[in-house]
């Protein structure tokens, strides 16, 4: 064995002595559940313990002629289209207003934060309540501004999605903001210094030294807002329950009911895999523009 | 710090040894097990499974623990009513209820059992039909035989047994069944100076007298009945009289239904289904708040009402009758459901999920859920006349436990589940106002023959 | 110079505030209909303030509920899950972000990909295998199946990325191993990664419902989550009584949080290592 050959094998066992506590656990608790599953997608199975039959791609057939299926992954792009940058922004946002020295930080910051930490079934509750077609506040707010007719939000299919949409930003972005107060906090001082003597102004100082600056950390949220917008089941579960009709019902209610109502766990997990593949497009895309536009790889 | 993350590293080894021994030691074992067999087989298992057993057996002295699936328990004392009737009689046995929230009892139950786990050994089927599915899947025990040799008589249920057979085979009995009444709020109708529901109404006449009890505006209004969300509330209706069930290949039964619930709606006799589901208001409320002056709600409800006087929630009086009925249908003719009861084919304690089935499925049974104004499978005089003494049970009610002819809310199939997510979706669309009540039938026509189809 | 830098603060506070307000407004709400009475909750039309004070509406669900045996199953879950998690995903994430070890990219793609995957697709297979392995109706399952979060890792190695090689490069020089450099100098630089990985299992965790709901069979295991998901459900008409134990199980993660906040403020003492 070479030197090289030796330095290699060292470099590698470190590498892997990092990552084994975390490793084993993830293999056996997630990992081989996940792959479990996805040899169901090409199988039929009902959840007995009759042998399962292997059906080829007839799972995947199945899905492209299944209205239910096709309405559901255009309502959960439909989400995440407008759900990711929308949180993306305002997190970003807040989090920028935040870090410029202000008083009553902690106020404002948890104010913020505050309806990422509370559970679903009450805030969805509430948040109902305050879209109350008849006599909820919200239209009663709309009325008084002269709006004639204002949607009926919940009880309606075409807003029903925009309801579900704003809970989501507002839910989720205190969390990205967080994460971004954090990344803030590793900028240096002297990086704006030395921008304010050449004479930048806020804006400027924003545009070419801090988003710049939280280029991984953005990476990062538009990643994870994207897996959890394509995920996201709580939220309508508990406002919708995918309703009215199937206006809200994404891909996740999709999966759940074909599991749990219709005991199809092959067919489930077909449609998982649907899932997972656009998930991981789009993550390496985003992966692969992470090497491309930073310097810390 | 780092000896714990050894230990920690070889534990999860361990694991994952022990989890391929166990894994191949039960996949051979075969689907049913009859009776008595499940012993050995079980004991043959490794490891932990090997202490269970241990347990298990009397002669350790110990109490041998059987757990039983029951879903909202804190509000519904007749699950642990029964259990302790059973421990006393049977002292060797531990009973442990698992308790889950309604809404998510048949899922937890799902994973439960595709997951292969012993318990619950008891299973309370909460939506009948979903029995045709775990019998399907091998999941339940065979009754039959235990029938047979314990000689239960079947007789008592009133057929109910007989309706809950598959394939010729006892799998389940019936222990509860309740059925749909008519309740009002006696003080409005006083108020108003009108006559009390009568016990023999069409509903045409239930929907003229709605409106006559309407009265008010803004938060003063009382809705002359109440229509809560369900699509019951609608289909039951149209399935009363025997003719149709949701399993039906054409929905176009509905439609009368439909437009009297749609017409009761616009004319503000009930509140709208848009602001009841959106505020997920819930009947009781709506009912002891004095907002309605009737509802058609199930045999549940007389429970939560004495339950809920006596708690000083609300103070008027309340009555209750048969439930309206449609134009050339005797009176009496009411619809519900049973709620079966059965055991895990995998259960590791046969004998005594067996001997509990068999108990509260009894008369002495029976007495100890009418004891808690729950209404059981066996419908006895005794029983009646047990139901109707209970504390604050309105004298003139008895006319609502007398029925003539008793229809399924949904008929036993295993596809039920599948159309039911289905239609119900159209349903909403209808109540709504976003589909009129003929797209929305085309649509379940079409939508529920692909899920049989399937 | 002056003038603008005030105007653009007042502008930072004004939109701040209108934001903030709006933000907190369903909480306010939830707070209010806590002390009112269930009737009152959903009145037409709507109330803002209660009639009366029904301060009582807390001792109702402290009655109700066994909240004490799940506030302390709770919190015995949350910390043990948050601490195996941050402690293997930081070790972990350093592995993916700074050792260049054969099969670390393809790996570490597995990893990102199986966050995408739907608990609810894998359940099923989860639980057969718990259940095989006796873990099912146990705190030690949950936590098993809970503590390996693949999110962890991603988390702390987008933080980890943040630490400019040059920095480790010397500490190599200066003869520290791996570990060594771990420990002593990547870890405190990312401590306000930490902090939201404690802030995001912690509050998962917490707010759990699916997971105990699923491998919790007796009362004196269950969670608070399971609580009020089981108050709700049998009691769905007392709303006032839903909001109380709502705000109740809310507490305990804003306090974690308010903790928390201090780790942002300190910041990382040595401000300047991304210069």
């Amino acid at each position: 064995m070479t030197s090289r050959q030796k330095r290699e094998l060292k470099t590698n066992l470190v590498g892997y002595s990092f990552i084994i506590p975390n490793f084993i656990g993830y293999f056996i608790f997630i990992f081989v559940p996940v792959c479990f599953s996805f040899i169901l997608s090409v199988m039929k199975w009902d959840g007995s313990d009759a042998p399962m039959q292997f059906v080829g791609l007839q799972n995947f057939m199945k899905l492209a002629g299944d209205s239910t299926f096709i309405i559901s992954l255009k309502n959960t792009v439909w989400y995440a289209v407008f759900t990711v940058p929308l949180t993306l922004a305002a997190s970003l946002l807040t989090a920028v207003m935040l870090n410029s020295k202000i008083k009553g930080i902690v106020v404002y910051r948890t104010a913020f934060f505050f309806p990422y930490v509370a559970s679903l079934v009450a805030v969805g509750a509430v948040w109902n309540m305050l879209f109350q077609p008849e006599f909820g506040p919200i239209n009663e707010i709309l009325k008084a501004l002269g709006v004639a007719n204002p949607p009926k939000w919940c009880a309606s299919t075409d807003w029903a999605m925009w309801v579900i949409i704003i809970v989501s930003v507002w839910k989720y972005m205190g969390y990205y903001m967080v994460v971004y107060l954090a990344a803030l906090q590793g900028i240096s001082h002297d990086l704006y210094e030395a921008a304010e003597i050449d004479g930048a102004t806020g804006l400027k100082k924003l545009r070419y030294i801090t988003i710049p600056m939280l280029t991984p950390t953005t990476f990062f949220v538009v990643i994870m807002l994207t897996i959890q917008c394509f995920k996201v089941f709580d939220l309508i579960y508990v406002m919708t329950g995918g309703g009215p009709g199937r206006a809200t019902n994404v891909l996740v209610n999709h999966i759940y009911n074909a599991a749990f109502v219709d005991f199809k766990f092959g067919y489930a997990s077909a449609s998982a895999l649907v899932l997972f593949a656009i998930v991981l497009v789009i993550t390496l895309i985003q992966l692969w523009g992470e090497k491309k536009f930073t310097d810390f790889v | 710090m780092r000896f714990r993350k050894i230990t920690a590293l070889l534990m999860a080894a361990a694991m994952t040894v022990s989890l391929a021994a166990c894994g191949s030691g039960s996949s051979n074992a075969p689907a049913e097990t009859a009776a008595g067999e499940t012993k050995t087989q079980e004991a043959a298992d490794t490891g932990a499974k090997e202490e269970k057993e241990q347990e298990n057996t009397e002669a350790s002295g110990e109490k041998v623990k059987m757990t039983v699936s029951v879903w909202d328990n804190a509000s519904s004392p007749q699950f642990q009513a029964m259990a302790d009737a059973f421990m006393e009689k049977h002292p060797e046995v531990e009973v442990e209820l698992i308790d889950t929230q309604a809404d998510e009892y048949d899922n937890k139950l799902t994973v439960m059992l595709a997951g292969g786990d012993s318990d619950p050994d008891v299973i309370m089927v909460k939506n009948a039909e979903t029995q045709v599915t775990m019998k399907d899947k091998n999941q339940l025990l065979d009754l039959t035989d235990y029938i047979a040799r314990d000689g239960v008589d079947l007789s008592l249920y009133n057929g109910a047994a007989e309706q809950l057979q598959m394939d010729g085979k006892q799998y389940t009995l019936p222990f509860r069944q309740d059925w749909y009444m008519l309740f009002y709020n006696k003080d409005l109708f006083d108020a108003a100076g009108v006559g009390y529901p009568s016990d023999d109404m069409t509903w045409d006449e239930y929907e003229a007298l709605a409106k006559q009890m309407t009265s008010g505006e803004g938060s003063e209004k009382v809705y002359g009945t109440h229509n809560h969300t369900w699509m019951a509330m609608v289909s039951n209706w149209a399935v009363q009289d025997g003719e149709n069930t949701l399993m039906n290949e054409d929905y176009s039964f509905l439609k009368p239904y439909y437009e009297q619930a749609l017409r009761m709606q616009d004319e503000g006799v009930v509140q709208s289904y848009a602001n009841l589901k959106t505020g997920s208001i819930h009947y009781i409320s709506v009912f002891e708040q004095q907002q309605c002056a009737m509802v058609p709600m199930g045999s549940w409800f007389i429970a939560t009402l004495i339950q809920d006087k006596k708690d000083g929630k609300f103070d008027f009086n309340w009555g209750v009758t048969k439930i309206p009925h449609p134009e050339g249908v005797q009176a009496g003719a009411t619809v519900g459901a049973v709620t079966p009861i059965a055991i895990n084919a995998k259960t590791d304690v046969p004998d005594q999920a067996w001997e509990f089935v068999k108990f509260v499925t009894s008369e002495e049974g029976a007495g100890i859920l009418a004891d808690n104004s729950v209404f059981p499978a066996i419908t006895t005089e005794t029983i009646v006349e047990k139901l109707s003494s209970i504390g604050d049970f309105p004298e003139d009610g008895k006319t609502a436990l007398e029925i003539t002819s008793f229809a399924f809310d949904r008929p036993l199939d295993a596809k039920m589940a599948a159309v039911r997510k289905v239609i119900e979706e159209e349903h909403d669309l209808i109540m709504i106002g976003e589909e009129d009540i003929d797209t929305g039938i085309a649509n379940m026509n079409e939508r529920a023959a692909e899920a049989r189809a399937e | 110079m002056n003038t603008k830098t005030s105007k653009s603060r007042a502008l930072v506070y004004g939109v701040l505030t209108i934001l903030a307000v709006g933000m907190v407004i369903p909480f306010v709400w939830m707070l209010l209909a806590s002390f009112k009475t269930s009737n009152e909750v959903f009145s037409i039309p709507m109330k803002l303030m209660p009639e009366i004070w029904h301060g009582e509406n807390y001792q109702e669900i402290w009655k109700k509920i066994p909240l004490l045996t799940f506030f302390v199953n709770t919190t015995k879950l949350t910390l043990i899950t948050t601490v195996i998690q941050v402690l293997t995903s930081c070790f972990a994430a350093y592995g993916f972000a700074k050792v260049k070890f054969k099969g670390r990219d393809i790996l570490f793609v597995i990893y990102v990909t199986t966050i995408a995957v739907p608990w609810q697709v894998y359940m099923v297979p989860q639980f057969a295998l718990m259940s095989k392995m006796q873990l099912t109706n146990s705190h030690l399952g949950l936590i098993l199946m809970q503590a390996f979060s693949a999110f962890g890792v991603f988390l702390m190695r987008q933080f980890m990325m943040g630490i400019p090689g040059e920095l480790l490069e010397a500490a190599r020089i200066d003869g520290l191993n791996e570990y060594g450099i771990f420990a002593r100098i990547a870890l405190p630089l990312v401590k306000p990664g930490i902090a939201t990985l404690i802030i995001f299992t912690f509050v998962n965790i917490w707010n759990d419902f699916m997971g105990p709901m699923i491998y919790i069979n007796s009362t004196e295991l269950k969670t608070i989550q399971l609580g009020i998901r089981m108050f709700i459900s049998q009691y769905g008409a007392d709303y006032a009584l839903i909001m109380a134990a709502s705000v109740c199980s809310l507490i305990p993660v804003l306090i974690i949080f308010m903790l928390c906040q201090r780790w942002f403020i300190e910041g990382i003492a040595a401000g300047g290592v991304k210069g």
